[in-house]
């Protein structure tokens, strides 16, 4: 907590000091921000609770907490933040108005996006965590497991080439099986597991469905394999740790980069979220015999190695 | 302005149908980020580690049972540092720690999935008639040393903890066929499927085989005038049946609730009884009273278990239990040589329901704390009919028990752990004891972790004990219906351990090593110098050093190495001075009993090897120093054992949908006179193909 509260006030401090304080209340006075949220659900309320709460009271705020029915009038506004795909391509289609998408992936934001960047202004804030950054949460988080037992739709474009180049780097080996149909996903885990040393959960959602996750933990428990997710939902479900963004930490960016449209008229390029959670499931590590560290010196370590130059 | 807007929206349809399927639209979606999950590996599901555990442990896991090769349960223990796994009949298997009992070992504890399974009215296990096979068996933990604390009654020397397979462990059928020597002939069929909010796995199963070899000499030259002499038991007869099913479901309609419902049956038919004393023109006067016949046995049981979550991860459960074996024989007897055909009629009935209520917590990040209290209630009812003396005898007993335990864990610094708790019993005979047990594991480095413990556990005497059958005529026990040894305690065992575990990860091993003195007191032996008289007066001291070795030579071979170094010493010659002649030593090399019986030495090696091409590879080895079974005569001396089996199998790939492998198993390859408990079981080596597909 006291971490991600330090790096979100770092990154706040950098773009106020950046762009200067009192220009930007100046600027920010005209500026109308209207927040399109995919569904009135706890974590995109929550986004924009902490997203109002961190721009300063010059900038006018909007809520559309529901996506508006069939011809809906969307308010005016100098900038729209959508939260969620569904929002996102909601006003993409709705509004010519300038567009920071906030808490997407960034598949998601790629395949609907890139032909529409020439229509209108257009960024984003992903929602997920970059490979590199993943891949040293795991080499500092459990430096001993160095196979990385992965499972995926075959006609996901996961990139697997480039993905186990990035693990060969870090000396780790890559362990990957796709999974053709809902019949072979146990028999392909029950495989993975007897080669990995960490199964890392990706969002593919026919792999990880909510239908498939308890007997995916309880295998993988059984088999003294630790799965490695991208939520607190794992780690409270069972899994071993977690690297993800929150959506208050998302907002808190979200705020940073609207903070700086107002002064700059201008949106920045697409970026991963900036600060990231660790979460760990003490219970499962010791249950497994894995001895973890904090989440502090997990932290450090990908600090020092993000230093070493990759 | 309007148009635009149309055709964006156009835009992101078309993209949105040009999608090729639905999971990757989803990828591109935050949905994964953001669903939420059920608790999965709750408090209770998570096992300690055995750096953490309170007791001396050993994990036998899946892939540990199938490199052994066995198909049997019993024959998994030899896998244990310490365990005497050894067979009265080819199908009457008794498991006892701290050396040879007599073929009722009694002193431990047995569940199935939390369910004991010793049951009454000698407080054994009737291996052959669970409803499970070993193919059932997700993994297998036990604790060597008393765990009343955490196990319930009966933890006195130890605790076997079967844990079955998940409901939503099995997807898809399976058929796997076995055929070998020696009769062996099993078969089963599997289904299951996991879903939603239910899964559930099935297993229908017929397994055969006919046991030892029918010996028409005595082995090891034994001279004939003392396998006479001494009524050496043959193996003519010891065939054994068994038609099981066992269902498992797990129903989990919401994140709180998960309902554990489980059934089995088995009807088992076993060949009993000896021809030894038959009349014979030399003999022709003699008696049988357990002559060649069937033992017919059903069981079945039922389990419901609820486990609901609480806030804050902590978590209640609910189990309820019905087991119920009904056992039957009827055999002609031989009475002073006349042969009698019309048979007499042995059957029993034994019931029991246990009901269990516990509570998981974490009182905080460093304490955690399980308590609950059982109540159980055994009924058995037994009948037999002689008519060559005219005689009708039954008997019925309805006894109850309760129990409250409790069970702390705290992590006092990150290096100490303390575990500490105990359980209050009112037993059957209303006897109330206290089993307490505390351990401390230190930590010295996060890979080297020292143990120290000490525990208390009782053994309430069987119901066959206190009341002892009048007349012991063919296999089954009917009670006596009144108590023939009055005043009888429950044994006493105080345990004091020491451990030490090491893992080595540059050299891929691991190290489990324990030192442990266990004193027994208020020992029951049954008393010659009475008829149906059991006691209290035996003493004894049992210490030793244990020790599992793990080493991986590479990811694809594995070696386990398990060694056990036993001393025993009783009070057994000073009640033999004093008139206690069934505490005699039949031994040639001590005169007490206790060390006759448990041998100094014993170790067993299990190795296993991923080879190219889907093949694998495993052996076993098993070595048990010299001993004399407890209860046998001087004919029955266990020289040094020595057994190896091995095991290839090949794996097939999946064709049409259909994968599958073929094993062969060749036990004890070297042929070295390999007996169990009786002389005459002799293991002669036996080969056996086990074919699996699965779809």
């Amino acid at each position: 907590m006291s971490i991600r509260k330090k790096l979100a006030r770092w990154l706040l401090q950098h773009v106020l000091l950046g762009i200067g304080l009192v220009p930007l209340i100046c600027a920010a006075e005209n500026l109308r921000v209207l927040v399109v949220l995919s569904d009135n659900s706890a974590p995109y309320l929550t986004f924009s609770k902490t997203f109002s709460q961190n721009l300063p009271a010059a900038i006018q705020v909007t809520v559309l907490e529901q996506l508006p029915g069939s011809s809906p009038d969307v308010p005016q506004a100098d900038l729209i933040v959508a939260v969620g795909m569904k929002a996102s391509e909601f006003a993409a289609a709705k509004s010519v108005t300038p567009m920071l998408a906030a808490m997407i992936p960034r598949t998601g934001y790629e395949g609907l996006f890139d032909k529409q960047r020439r229509a209108k202004e257009i960024s984003a804030i992903y929602l997920d965590q970059p490979w590199n950054r993943q891949l040293d949460f795991l080499r500092a988080a459990l430096p001993e497991q160095r196979r990385i037992g992965l499972l995926y739709s075959p006609d996901m474009n996961i990139g697997i080439a480039g993905l186990q180049q990035k693990i060969a780097d870090r000396g780790g080996v890559l362990i990957a099986q796709p999974v053709r149909s809902a019949g072979v996903l146990f028999p392909s885990l029950e495989d993975i597991l007897a080669n990995s040393d960490i199964l890392l959960a990706i969002p593919d959602s026919r792999i990880y469905s909510s239908s498939n996750i308890r007997n995916i933990l309880l295998t993988s428990y059984r088999r003294g394999v630790p799965l490695v997710g991208f939520s607190q939902a794992y780690v409270n479900a069972g899994a071993l740790a977690a690297i993800f963004t929150t959506p208050e930490q998302l907002a808190e960016q979200t705020s940073a980069t609207v903070i700086s449209f107002a002064k700059l008229k201008q949106l920045p390029e697409p970026q991963y979220p900036a600060i990231f959670t660790i979460a760990l499931n003490l219970q499962v590590a010791r249950s497994l015999g894995i001895d973890l560290n904090s989440a502090e010196a997990i932290r450090k370590i990908m600090d020092k190695t993000t230093g070493e130059g990759r | 302005m309007r148009t635009v807007q149309r055709r964006l929206l156009i835009v992101t349809l078309t993209l949105g149908v040009s999608a090729p399927n639905v999971w990757a639209t989803d990828y591109a979606s935050e949905q994964g980020y953001i669903q939420e999950f059920p608790v999965v590996l709750s408090a209770s599901r998570l096992s300690q580690p055995l750096s953490e555990a309170p007791n001396a442990m050993t994990v036998i896991d899946h892939k540990m049972i199938v490199a052994s090769g066995f198909r049997t349960i019993t024959d998994l223990f030899k896998l244990v540092p310490g365990m005497y796994v050894s067979y009265y009949k080819g199908h009457q298997a008794f498991v006892s720690y701290h050396g040879s009992t007599d073929q009722y070992a009694r002193r431990m504890q047995v569940m199935i999935d939390g369910r004991s399974v010793y049951l009454p009215p000698v407080s054994m296990v009737d291996w052959a008639d669970l409803p499970i096979t070993v193919d059932d068996i997700e993994r297998i933990e036990v604790i060597r040393g008393p765990a009343a604390a955490s196990h319930g009654a009966n933890s006195t020397q130890g605790v076997i903890s079967i844990i079955t397979r998940d409901a939503g462990g099995a997807n898809g059928k399976s058929l796997s066929v076995t055929r070998g020597s020696k009769g062996v002939n099993d078969i089963s069929a599997r289904f299951g499927n996991s879903g939603e909010t239910l899964d559930y796995r099935m297993t229908l199963a017929y397994s055969a085989d006919n046991g030892y070899d029918d010996l028409a000499t005595p082995p090891n030259n034994i001279p004939v005038t003392q396998f006479q002499a001494t009524t050496l038991l043959n193996n003519g007869n010891d065939s054994n049946q068994a038609r099981l099913l066992n269902y498992r479901a797990d129903y989990h309609p919401n994140s709180a609730d998960r309902f554990d419902v489980q059934f089995g049956f088995n009807h088992d038919v076993q060949g009993v009884g000896f021809n030894d004393k038959n009349p014979t023109p030399t003999n022709p006067r003699s008696t049988n009273g357990n002559t060649f016949h069937d033992l017919i046995a059903n069981s079945g049981f039922l389990q419901l278990e609820w486990i609901h979550l609480l806030e804050n991860t902590s978590e209640l459960s609910l189990r309820y239990y019905h087991i119920r074996q009904d056992q039957h024989e009827a055999f002609p007897v031989y009475l002073r040589g006349v042969f009698f055909t019309n048979p007499v009629v042995q059957s029993v009935q034994t019931s029991r329901d246990e009901i269990e209520v516990q509570h998981t917590l974490s009182i905080s990040a460093s304490n955690r704390l399980v308590y609950g209290a059982a109540y159980r209630a055994d009924r058995v009812s037994g009948q037999g009919n002689i008519p060559a003396l005219s005689q009708a005898y039954s008997s019925s007993s309805n006894t109850n028990e309760y129990r409250m335990f409790a069970h702390d864990e705290w992590r006092i610094t990150p290096r100490l752990l303390l575990n500490a708790g105990g359980m209050h019993e009112r037993d059957r005979m209303g006897h109330q004891n206290l089993s307490p047990r505390i351990a401390l594991n230190f930590h010295f480095t996060p890979l080297h972790t020292f143990r120290m413990g000490a525990s208390v556990a009782y053994r309430t005497p069987a119901l066959a004990e206190e009341k002892f059958p009048a007349l012991m005529i063919g296999v089954l026990f009917v009670p006596s219906q009144t108590v023939t040894s009055p005043g009888l305690l429950p044994e006493r065992l105080v345990s004091r351990e020491i451990g030490y575990l090491g893992e080595f990860p540059d050299w891929a091993t691991s190290l489990d090593v324990r030192l442990f003195s266990d004193q027994v007191s208020n020992g029951i032996f049954y008393d010659k110098t009475f008829t149906g008289v059991f006691v209290n007066k035996m003493s004894a001291l049992y210490q030793g050093l244990e020790a599992t070795l793990k080493h991986s030579f590479s990811e694809k071979s594995d070696l386990t190495v398990n060694f056990a170094h036993e001393l025993a010493n009783s009070n057994g010659p000073a009640l033999v001075a004093a008139g206690q002649r069934a505490l005699r030593s039949a031994s040639p090399w001590t005169n007490d009993i206790l060390s006759a019986s448990t041998p100094r030495n014993s170790a067993s090696l299990l190795y296993s090897q991923r080879l190219a091409n889907d093949f694998s590879f495993s052996a076993a080895y098993y070595h048990q120093d010299a001993m004399q079974p407890f209860d046998r005569g001087p004919i029955d001396y266990q020289p040094i054992q020595r057994r190896m089996d091995v095991r290839v199998a090949k794996a097939f790939h999946e064709v049409g949908g259909v994968k599958g492998d073929v094993a062969l198993v060749l036990q004890n390859l070297l042929n070295k006179g390999y007996t169990e408990y009786i002389a005459n079981n002799v293991f002669n080596r036996r080969g056996y193909v086990t074919l699996s597909l699965n779809w």
